[in-house]
């Protein structure tokens, strides 16, 4: 396979907050290859959107990008050296802020919001802002660009397109407005689109038309995509390869099936569980137990470890490794537990946490399969 | 188009707010103690002179059918006599209102123009040492009483340095022979910016103040809004973002507020017309009320609630031009 046209190695970010240092990014790799649809996903509050606003270095103060690199077709979007002091400063080959304005976003790597409601300016009319952007990032002319934002409209399905143009924001529905935002995505012509939990604000039927679209454009134009979400059912029918994160970190990585059939960290299997099936009353529902603790004092060892069934002792001292779990000839399963490493797991004494509710819960539901 | 049917039921919505300002003041300048014939006449005036007094200004009818011939002949643009100038309301206010009016704008144009950049920058600057200037100045604009920066400015730039004069204003329109020292139009012009820059300042710093702090809280949330992220996310530069993008949105609260502050300015005006001496509308009211002179109080008092109403469906309207969801209702 050729080289991935977006690749994180190691990114952290931080926000510097009066109550201390939060840090929400905190150390995750990924790579999407091309025509590639990657999901990242999580529980709020994980980092998902600090990771893609760092990616397109949109963090806004007081969070800043402390480390790592992002390198998207060559070029380093986040690049760190060691300056003479021992401090890490921005390399001399990451991208300015110019270069990363004008030769990257929307040229090159466009994002799509979570809520279309708010994504459009009230002001002005739709036509003209997907014009504006069209105009900025493509070297066509006014009228050029108006052709096509016309063409773009009707191609994510907006009926009558030369009229719509002239339409205000309030006069679109919440749906109508998300295919704009794609429109704009896709007219500005680039290899990756990062999409924000695209169809969280979306009742179900427009969200599956949406997911739909998404589809069909995404195979026409072969464009990547670094899908946001918290909802697994999306996942599953759209991404090729998943990231889940919590708290900071990505804690399991592999390709869609095997993400859903051969599940390997307990936080996973804890988000499929929690999916709801139609045989379920809500009495039986079975959500993760605990709330996701604050990035900013995370707990030791394995950052899951309060809430994770499978806790063990050790779970609470060893930092798990991010590692290959993959049986020989499987594609990559990345995985951070220690349940796959060498650490003692298997002799250690179960944790009582809040998913295991009592001492020795974590005991029996515990498959023990480590290494 | 939108727009216009609203600019039109807009308008027609004045009407009845303009009667009731009228009945109130009627009734209320009625209830005012004190008998205006007596003022006129010294304190024990013969009662034949009374009630011709009386007759002439049709005191001597019922209070009802006073309101009504009010009403009547307002309708017809008459205001009536005025008992202490002797002539028609009218005439007093048409000599008077555009001296206020060109004080009023002109003090509007001077917190605007001040204001907006101070708003901006600062929003841009957010807690950087411009931005403390300029918070600092908004906050002493805010908390000091106008009349005590006219009189401020008369003895630094009357008294002391002799640079500007302290009393009266001239009209910029008025003719050359009309004005002492001056031989043509331009001197004329110079003579008026010269007299309008300490009443222009002295009436402007409060709405300067209200407005630079409205502007930048304003510009600051609208550049944390999605759709500015959006732009910035297309790679729209930060100058464009200010210029166009968060712009226009940051200017609604602002079109509010400068509707508001036109009651605080014409109270305003009355203060800062007697600290300069300057003939207005503020100055007319004043002698008006002093001398319970019915028909000035309430010709006066008639004009500042138009004055009032111009102004509010102004800012509706400006309110439907810049934010297209005001004038179009419903969304598809």
């Amino acid at each position: 396979m050729s080289e991935p046209i977006l690749k994180v190695e190691n990114l952290k970010t931080q926000f510097f907050t009066e109550e201390g240092t939060v840090r929400a990014v905190d150390g995750i790799s990924f790579e999407v290859n091309e025509g590639e649809l990657v999901g990242l996903v999580g529980e709020s509050g994980a980092g998902k959107s600090v990771a893609t606003s760092s990616i397109m270095r949109l963090v806004e103060d007081p969070g800043e990008i402390v480390g790592g690199t992002v390198t998207y077709k060559g070029k380093k979007l986040i690049d760190f050296e060691e300056g003479p002091d021992g401090e890490l400063r921005r390399s001399s080959e990451m991208l300015s802020n110019e270069q990363m304005r004008k030769q990257i976003r929307g040229k090159e790597i466009a994002i799509i919001f979570q809520d279309p409601m708010e994504a459009l300016n009230p002001v002005f009319k739709v036509g003209a802002q997907l014009r504006e952007f069209i105009e900025i990032n493509r070297d066509v002319s006014g009228k050029e660009a108006k052709r096509i934002a016309v063409d773009m409209l009707r191609e994510v399905g907006i009926p009558e397109p030369e009229k719509r143009y002239d339409s205000y924001p309030h006069q679109f529905s919440g749906g109508m407005r998300q295919r704009v935002i794609i429109a704009m995505a896709l007219a500005c012509e680039p290899d990756l689109i990062i999409a924000d939990e695209p169809t969280t604000a979306l009742d179900v039927t427009v969200e599956g038309q949406i997911l739909d679209l998404v589809d069909e454009l995404q195979q026409k134009y072969d464009t990547s995509f670094v899908w946001v979400t918290h909802d697994l059912g999306v996942v599953a029918e759209i991404c090729d390869r998943v990231n889940v994160m919590y708290l900071g970190e990505i804690i399991e990585q592999a390709d869609v099936d095997d993400l859903f059939h051969k599940t390997r960290h307990p936080y996973t299997e804890a988000l499929l569980d929690s999916i709801p099936r139609p045989d379920q009353s809500v009495d039986e529902l079975n959500p993760i137990k605990g709330v996701m603790p604050e990035a900013i004092n995370p707990p030791s060892g394995c950052r899951f470890h309060t809430r994770c069934p499978d806790a063990r002792t050790v779970c609470r001292e060893v930092h798990p490794a991010y590692q290959d779990v993959s049986d020989p000839g499987e594609a990559r399963h990345m995985v951070s537990c220690v349940k796959y490493e060498n650490v003692g797991y298997d002799d250690a004494e179960p944790l009582e946490t809040e998913a295991t509710g009592a001492f020795g819960g974590g005991l029996v539901e515990a498959r023990g399969d480590g290494q | 188009m939108g727009r216009l049917r609203y600019t039109i039921s807009r308008l027609l919505q004045a009407v009845p707010v303009i009667v009731g300002v009228i009945t109130i003041t009627f009734f209320l300048t009625d209830a005012i103690p004190g008998d205006p014939v007596q003022i006129m006449l010294g304190p024990s005036p013969s009662a034949q002179q009374a009630a011709a007094i009386r007759a002439k200004f049709g005191l001597d009818r019922p209070l009802y059918v006073r309101y009504f011939s009010y009403l009547a002949s307002v309708v017809q643009l008459d205001l009536g006599t005025s008992i202490y100038y002797q002539v028609p309301v009218t005439q007093k206010i048409m000599e008077r209102l555009p001296v206020t009016m060109y004080l009023l704008l002109a003090s509007f144009t001077f917190a605007l123009v001040t204001a907006v950049p101070l708003g901006i920058v600062s929003a841009q600057r957010r807690n950087e040492p411009t931005d403390h200037i300029s918070r600092v100045v908004a906050l002493f604009g805010v908390s000091t009483p106008s009349f005590w920066i006219g009189l401020m400015l008369i003895i630094i730039f009357s008294f002391w340095l002799g640079w500007l004069p302290s009393t009266n204003i001239v009209l910029p329109w008025t003719g050359p022979a009309n004005v002492g020292g001056a031989s043509n139009q331009l001197e004329v012009i110079i003579k008026s910016l010269q007299h309008l820059i300490m009443p222009m300042i002295t009436l402007g710093t409060l709405q300067m103040a209200a407005f630079t702090r409205i502007e930048r809280s304003s510009m600051l949330e609208v550049l944390g809004e999605e759709y500015v992220k959006l732009a910035r996310a297309y790679g729209v530069s930060e100058s464009k973002i200010v210029r166009k993008h968060a712009f226009r949105n940051a200017q609604l609260p602002l079109i509010t507020l400068v509707g508001l502050q036109l009651t605080s300015a014409l109270g305003g005006a009355v203060l800062t017309e007697t600290v300069f001496s300057i003939n207005g509308m503020g100055r007319l009211i004043i002698t008006a009320v002093q001398n319970q002179d019915y028909q000035l109080i309430m010709g006066t008092t008639l004009v500042f609630g138009l004055v009032f109403v111009i102004g509010v469906i102004i800012t509706d309207l400006s309110y439907a031009y810049v934010d297209p969801r005001v004038s179009f209702d419903g969304s598809e």
